[in-house]
């Protein structure tokens, strides 16, 4: 029997539980008691960014095309050329995958069948099917998603953003690669990068829902022994490498014309990196100055609202991981440069001003309320769940961190943003 | 005073829907109450503008309030929602929800005096809505759709009205859809965690019951379609994109409330799921489109089946489509096809218990459709279930295809 560690959020009435298979596998129940769905989640701690590392089956290293992950993801999801998203719903059984930075998670969701989807999912990744074949018919599927995207406002504007703050790193690229980048995958070269980033010890089982912990934990196990015998190179460690990435941002702004009503604005400020905790901490730092300076509460934007200038809403927020970190304030405008020119401005007043401790005092008390509203919605516990595992945190640091916050932590933050690490991202209509 | 109740007690907030439906006399209703629904979100005597509301919310730990215009049919309602923590949940266990109905029934019934300048600021704000609707594809491709089936009927109209209707409102307009609003019928529902609010309904008739005016809302007609004469049509409106969308319209002739559930699996295995006819034909098979999907509106009798495709693959897209409707009307439906598309519906029915607002919802719509608030989930999947093939054959016959919209680039045809 494996050891079961339990962690209790008081505020959530909440109970996480987790432990360790084996063969390296982490499993993780968030028990929701009388809830009616069942979510399973089975991911890998690897991601588009990673593209340069070990071979774990020669020992050497390679370097892959952009976009792998994501086709590996597409291809993983498919049996002998049924779509796993089919043989899921023939069991009345929804599911999805998807690829982000740094993850790939597969998951369902049911109210009745969930030990067959337990082995529906652990089947699928288990038993990877690539040939030549189905390796061409995807490089057009993902052609057409890929296209998908390019006449969608707020992805570009968000895309266009992180290739102005980074010359390197491979965040810059679009997640699902190029049409061209994908032309170069080959089933060879998914076999490798499944067999090296999906082995147990890279990998997660998360649950949520009401189940029995022993039985989901069982039922996880056997059916992951099926395989245990084709373990290859399993328990090596992972080697990866990225490319240095310089302090300085690749471009001050980048800007483009679409066929769009209203303009969209994304500045980004490009940051140190940081481990997993001040990862969780900064990204409640900058949901609270978001609430605090730019929410429907802040002078700044009931001024925007009035002058017309902005129509909904004017978000703040922080993205990080291994190899990245950045603050975004984003916004839909009928004016990209004066609101530019007026967020940039404020973010100088604030930064020279005293935190407002009243109004932080509130607005951290929104926050505890929203945590709670949040645990009503299975799918957001999933969320906080993967992404501590993924920040390598405890389940429920982000309520200790907002409990413990002092204003003078924004203070910090707000000395971070500097002007020589700003970028600005416009879309235009044409 | 009614207020329709659902507790659960696995939930730790409490949802609140708080309706007026009306029927739709004149089409400007969609425009004025835009702008009015605006108003009311954002102001009262109370509080004066959108940031004193927030600053108060924030205080009722994050509490939730706006306001949700919608269409059931041809049928206009304004919804003011709210969500606010039950007390039990609270780290002094403060109570908010009577802080909560106070605050709507002033924002409701105390309106602010509207300037000119608040009244401009909410009109440009509806008029960038309506414009802005574009830049979001597929969704307009499904809207547009809307449109062309119901011309001339009230759920032809786009929600939030139209720029002509938005330009002509004044202070006046609004005092007079103000009053419309309050002496329409009210319907209040309340979803989630009631445990320790035995109360609920004192608290209620406390800020509420001396403001209500009317409650009937069943007297109302949710469709006033009377002809079905099929008109067919294709309309395209040229668009420099990447990709194309494409939607198609079907009528549902001689269709009751009693054909719901056969209709609404009939859609499942026409579209819904990844096991469905269009999903597994028109992307798995042929790989013609990313997203395909069809919708059935219970309220209006008609169904739309929206794709994201290729402009070369326009004809092969549409005639692919009809192929798939010809074969339902035929009875090609494989038990697996069948099994499969009843099992997802009857899970997302199971699921929608795990939501506050899809319970309210659900309540809402029926008392609507049947004048039945006591219709339990457990019920729905079963008459879901009850739903054989024949039923889903003698549906299948009802439909037909009346307009077909294309959106993007020139098809070369």
């Amino acid at each position: 029997m494996n050891k079961i560690s339990v962690e209790v959020s008081e505020e959530l009435d909440e109970s996480t539980f987790s432990t360790k298979l084996d063969n390296g596998l982490e499993i993780y129940i968030c028990k929701k008691k009388n809830f009616t769905k069942k979510i399973g989640m089975f991911g890998t701690k690897y991601g588009s960014v990673v593209n340069d590392f070990i071979d774990i089956t020669t020992g050497k290293r390679i370097k892959v095309p952009d976009g792998i992950a994501h086709f590996l993801e597409h291809k993983l999801f498919e049996k002998e050329g049924a779509n796993a998203l089919d043989l899921f719903s023939k069991i009345g059984v929804s599911s999805n995958a998807y690829t982000s930075f740094d993850q790939t998670v597969y998951y369902f969701e049911t109210s009745e069948k969930f030990a067959e989807s337990i082995a529906m999912l652990v089947k699928l990744i288990k038993e990877p099917y690539f040939t030549d074949e189905n390796v061409e018919k995807e490089q057009g599927i993902i052609g057409q998603e890929i296209s998908m995207y390019d006449d969608d406002p707020s992805f570009m504007v968000y895309f266009n953003t992180l290739k102005a703050m980074y010359q390197k790193n491979p965040v810059r690229i679009d997640i699902a690669g190029t049409i061209e980048s994908i032309s170069h995958i080959t089933k060879d070269l998914l076999y490798t990068c499944y067999n090296t980033f999906y082995s147990p010890q890279n990998m997660f089982f998360v649950v949520v829902g009401d189940v029995d912990i022993d039985e989901t934990i069982k039922l996880i196990k056997e059916n992951m022994s099926k395989y245990e015998k084709d373990r290859k190179g399993e328990n090596k460690k992972i080697e990866k490498f990225y490319q240095i990435e310089p302090e300085e941002i690749a471009q001050k702004q980048i800007t483009q014309k679409m066929d769009v009503y209203l303009p969209q604005l994304c500045i980004g400020y490009k940051l140190n990196l940081c481990d997993g905790y001040e990862i969780a901490k900064n990204e409640i730092i900058v949901s609270i100055l978001s609430d605090m300076y730019f929410s429907k509460q802040s002078d700044f934007f009931e001024n925007e609202y009035n002058l017309g200038r902005v129509n909904d809403s004017i978000y703040m927020q922080y993205e990080g991981s291994e190899t990245f970190s950045h603050v975004l304030i984003s916004t839909t405008t009928t004016d990209v440069d004066l609101v530019e020119q007026d967020i940039l401005t404020y973010i100088n007043k604030i930064k020279s001003e005293e935190i407002d401790e009243e109004l932080f005092n509130v607005i951290k008390r929104k926050k505890i309320g929203e945590s709670i509203l949040a645990s009503d919605n299975l799918n957001i516990c999933y969320r906080r769940l993967i992404d501590s595992i993924i920040d390598n945190t405890n389940v429920y640091t982000d309520i200790e961190v907002l409990k413990n916050l002092k204003a003078n932590d924004l203070k910090e933050f707000l000395n971070k943003l500097s002007e020589k690490n700003r970028v600005t991202s416009k879309i235009i209509a044409k | 005073m009614k207020i329709y109740k659902i507790n659960d007690n696995k939930f730790k907030s409490i949802y609140i829907s708080y309706n007026f439906t009306m029927p739709v006399e004149s089409n400007d209703i969609f425009s004025n109450n835009s702008v009015l629904g605006a108003l009311m979100a954002k102001s009262s005597m109370k509080f004066p503008n959108q940031k004193e509301i927030e600053r108060y919310l924030n205080g009722l730990y994050g509490a939730s309030y706006d306001v949700n215009v919608e269409k059931f049919g041809d049928l206009y309602n304004l919804e003011f929602r709210a969500e606010v923590i039950n007390k039990k949940f609270l780290p002094e266990k403060e109570d908010v929800l009577e802080d909560m109905l106070s605050f709507i029934s002033s924002m409701i019934y105390e309106p602010a005096d509207w300037t000119i300048e608040n009244i401009s600021r909410e009109k440009e704000f509806i008029l960038e809505r309506i414009n802005e609707r574009k830049d979001e594809k597929l969704k307009y491709g499904v809207q547009k759709m809307e449109e062309l089936l119901c011309g001339g009927e009230p759920f032809g109209n786009f929600l939030f009205g139209n720029v002509e209707d938005v330009l002509k409102i004044d202070k006046n307009i609004l005092i007079d859809s103000y009053k419309k609003l309050i002496y329409a019928p009210v319907t209040i529902i309340v979803s989630g965690n009631l445990d320790g609010y035995d109360n609920i309904d004192e608290l209620f008739n406390k800020y509420f019951k001396n403001k209500i005016k009317s409650n009937d809302i069943c007297a109302l007609d949710y469709n006033t379609r009377k002809n079905n004469d099929i008109k067919f049509e294709e309309v395209k409106e040229e668009q420099d994109t990447t990709q194309s969308i494409l939607s198609l319209g079907f009528k549902v002739i001689d269709s009751s409330m009693e054909d719901f559930y056969a209709l609404n699996l009939y859609n499942a295995i026409l579209g819904t799921t990844p096991s469905s006819k269009l999903f597994q034909n028109v992307r798995e098979k042929e790989s013609l489109a990313y997203t395909v999907r069809s919708r059935y509106y219970r309220f209006k009798s008609m169904l739309v089946i929206y794709a994201g495709i290729n402009k070369e693959n326009y004809t092969k897209a549409v005639d692919l489509i009809k192929e798939q409707i010809e074969s339902m009307k035929k009875g090609e439906i494989t038990t697996e096809e069948f099994t499969s598309a009843k099992d997802s519906l009857m899970a997302d029915l199971n699921e929608w218990k795990d939501s506050k607002v899809a319970m309210a919802k659900m309540v809402f719509s029926n008392i609507i459709a049947y004048n039945d608030s006591n219709i339990t989930i457990d019920q729905m999947r079963e008459n879901i279930n009850k739903v054989t093939l024949e039923d889903v054959i003698r549906v299948a016959n009802k439909v037909n295809l009346e307009k077909i919209f294309y959106l993007g680039g020139s098809t070369n045809e």
